[in-house]
């Protein structure tokens, strides 16, 4: 029992841009009980659960967390369920590197506009039905698979599969309508972490499902296609589970519920142009696209890298590849807590630098993995560089909450799509093309995590500075509460509308680091959610 | 100080040995001692499944005798002619023989014997369409490649045949496919069709 002191709790609340931005602000660090509400865990006032209680399946709190986590895993099974079978694709298709590059853009292309929509799905229909909707619309274009002909088939097939990850949207809505803010962070953190941890179950999953299938007596120009049917199922089952299991909100289904009429809806327009002309933002879509993009891009290569560079087996190389992606399970909450260790000593400068650091050692991992010509050497290589990549992911997020609080959501949003935009992008560059081969891709990828990773040196907030510069010392202009009121114009002012975001300018003071004598406990401090 | 010389020679011995070990590991290095043909006419175009193939190899007489007088086993392969092997790095051509991923499907392995050897092989489901040849390595008791023959020429343009791989479709897995693909639409729709009901009903009452 008990809060979670201290730790990750920035509310993801807002994370479509168009939830009522002061529905709930947190009178006071300290969030009451409603004593009243009967459920499992406690709760607060809008029935949020103020404890994240992990091995519990109790309606509809953490019931809700593994409904949410395992559909968004199953759709990352399902993406990247024919990267560590391509070595059997590329000839039964009589693909050529070209096409099996373009397949992994495809993957990765197609959520970027599903998890933008998926946000207004979720408004108007709730995270429930957006999730059920996604998985199981999705499904038919898994069992397409058996299909497949030829080159563009499989790209095609791929592109709508890959619709799915906008499951990550609902993922993070649906918490958010569960949790409280104080512990949303670990919360959600923890359940993109674990359904990121899909893209490297897959790599072992499926070559074990394609050995089982042709011991049964198929062949394997068809026991592929066999397999391809476990993840499709595993859409359907989840599918159901959330439509009869789930809930929207913890009192019930949005459809039965009365809506809450009082309180005021922001403007999609205003908050779409304070997210875009904050260059901040800019920044941090570049950076995602090269700690979550890669680590995509990985996920859709590093199985067939093995397989031909070493010679192994498809099984061994599927468990190799796995371990890649499985390491999310601690490397990504891992970087938001050292995210928020830094802060405490340094502030907002410490975390840019956790960031810096961390996303540049996965490039220059990345780097040597490409130029390790040794098996052992290229695994240890490839472990760190995963480490690396997917702690700056769970560091990202440690940041984004501050770049805006009238925005945070469509801030969001953007830097999830820029994370697939990276992927797609890296995989068009260097591993498309013939002339490249796929060690020199590595090592070229590597070398351009180290560029992308730079520009973080020039993200400067002027009440707590940057890496290298100092916060402004104007009294006005290096307040927090500067900051995040100049998102609101004087007649919104005069109505109010900005009170949610002085709360969170006075929490944020934490973010100066040891500087601040006796800053509250903020509710909105750091996630480690990606 | 008498020692160490000694540990260094046998150290530069030993690694010079490796590396003619190394040197002889290349396909440049074999011996075309082996006489081989297939039975595909050029430009054919072969169902992998269905189809057959007959092999014939046997010792080029031209060579001194003598020659083949470490020669042990031979095996027969299925082997990407240039065409397959663009844009594919997969199936590239190498001059170190363990790095080579020319030829990756065997056709046979025999005792080598020097008179005309014969075999007739169908084509396995498992093949890729590609454009190939055929080539026979001949192995010493170490199981080192010595000596190979090819059915083409030494560019691989000439006798080279096609085979068209199996689909790896089948009508049930379509059928099964789309069963459960409207299932899914089906149970989606149903539900909310069912919720939005009982919702009105509710509002209703």
């Amino acid at each position: 029992m008990g809060d979670i002191e201290g730790s990750p709790g920035s509310s993801m609340h807002g994370v479509t841009g168009r939830e009522p931005v002061l529905a709930f602000s947190v009178a006071s660090p300290i969030v009451l009980t409603d004593p009243t509400a009967k459920f499992d865990l406690p709760v607060d006032s809008e029935h949020k659960a103020k404890v994240f209680k992990l091995f519990s399946f109790a309606n509809p709190h953490m019931r809700t967390f593994h409904l949410s986590w395992i559909s968004f895993f199953t759709c990352f099974v399902s993406t990247f369920a024919a990267a560590p079978l391509v070595p059997i694709i590329r000839d039964n298709l009589n693909l050529t590197k070209g096409d099996v590059g373009n397949a992994g853009v495809a993957s990765v292309s197609g959520s970027i506009f599903s998890r933008l929509v998926m946000g207004a799905v979720c408004d108007l229909l709730g995270p429930r039905y957006g999730c059920a909707f996604v998985i199981m619309l999705t499904a038919p274009t898994v069992f397409c698979m058996s299909f497949v002909a030829d080159a563009s088939g499989y790209i095609a097939v791929r592109f709508m599969i890959g619709f799915s990850l906008a499951t990550f949207v609902t993922c993070q809505y649906w918490m958010s309508t569960m949790f409280n803010g104080k512990i949303i962070g670990t919360v959600n953190g923890t359940a993109a972490g674990w359904g990121n941890m899909g893209g490297g179950a897959t790599q072992l999953i499926m070559p074990l499902l394609y050995d089982l299938i042709q011991r049964f007596g198929a062949t394997p120009f068809t026991a592929w296609r066999i397999a391809f049917f476990i993840p499709g199922w595993l859409h359907v089952i989840m599918g159901i589970l959330v439509l009869t299991l789930g809930q929207d909100l913890p009192d019930g289904n949005l459809g039965a519920l009365q809506k809450k009429g009082d309180v005021s809806k922001d403007k999609f327009s205003k908050v779409f142009w304070y997210a875009v002309t904050n260059y901040r933002t800019w920044i941090f879509v570049l950076l995602y696209g090269y700690s979550m993009g890669v680590e995509l891009s990985t996920d859709n290569v590093i199985a067939e890298y093995f397989f031909d560079r070493f010679d192994l087996k498809l099984q061994t190389a599927g468990i190799i590849a796995a371990t890649f992606g499985m390491a999310n399970l601690l490397a990504r909450p891992f970087g938001g807590y050292a995210s928020d260790v830094a802060a405490q000593r340094f502030g907002m400068r410490g975390r840019l630098w956790t960031l810096w650091i961390l996303q540049t050692l996965g490039g220059v991992f990345c780097i040597l993995l490409g130029r390790s010509n040794s098996l052992p050497i290229a695994v240890t290589m490839m472990i760190i560089f995963s480490v690396g990549a997917q702690a700056a992911c769970g560091a990202t997020f440690g940041i984004i909450p501050f770049i805006s609080r009238r925005s945070l959501g469509i801030i969001s949003g953007m830097t999830g799509a820029g994370g697939n935009f990276g992927s797609g992008l890296t995989q068009l560059l260097f591993f498309t093309s013939s002339q490249i081969s796929t060690a020199m891709g590595l090592t070229y990828m590597g070398i351009m995590i180290v560029a992308c990773t730079m520009p973080v040196t020039l993200v400067h907030f002027p009440q707590w500075g940057s890496m290298f510069l100092p916060p402004s010392r104007d009294v006005v202009k290096g307040s927090e509460e500067h900051y995040y009121v100049s998102e609101w114009t004087e007649d919104e002012k005069q109505q109010g509308m900005h009170q949610g975001s002085v709360k969170f300018a006075e929490n944020s003071r934490s973010e100066r680091g040891r500087r601040v004598a006796s800053a509250p406990t903020p509710p909105y401090a750091t996630p480690n959610h990606a | 100080m008498g020692l160490s010389a000694i540990l260094f020679v046998a150290s530069i011995l030993l690694s010079s040995f490796a590396l003619s070990c190394y040197a002889s590991g290349t396909f440049s290095a074999l011996e075309k001692s082996l006489l081989v043909t297939s039975s595909p006419k050029a430009g054919h175009v072969l169902k992998a499944g269905e189809a057959n193939i007959t092999v014939t190899w046997s010792f080029n007489k031209t060579f001194q005798a003598g020659t083949d007088s470490t020669y042990k086993t031979v095996k027969v392969k299925l082997c990407y002619a240039p065409i397959s092997q663009e844009d594919r790095a997969w199936r590239k051509t190498k001059d170190e023989l363990k790095k080579d991923r020319t030829c990756q499907h065997k056709i046979v392995s025999r005792p080598y014997s020097p008179s005309t050897n014969t075999f007739t092989w169908t084509i396995e489901r498992d093949i890729p369409s590609a454009t190939y040849f055929v080539r026979a390595y001949v192995f010493d008791a170490e199981d080192k490649e010595v000596a190979y023959g090819q059915a083409t020429d030494a560019a691989k343009k000439s006798h080279l045949f096609e085979v068209e791989a199996i689909t790896g479709r089948h009508a049930s897995l379509d059928v099964a496919s789309v069963c459960f693909s409207v299932f899914a639409i089906v149970s989606l729709a149903g539900f909310f069709y069912l919720e939005k009901r009982k919702a009105g009903s509710s509002m209703q009452k």
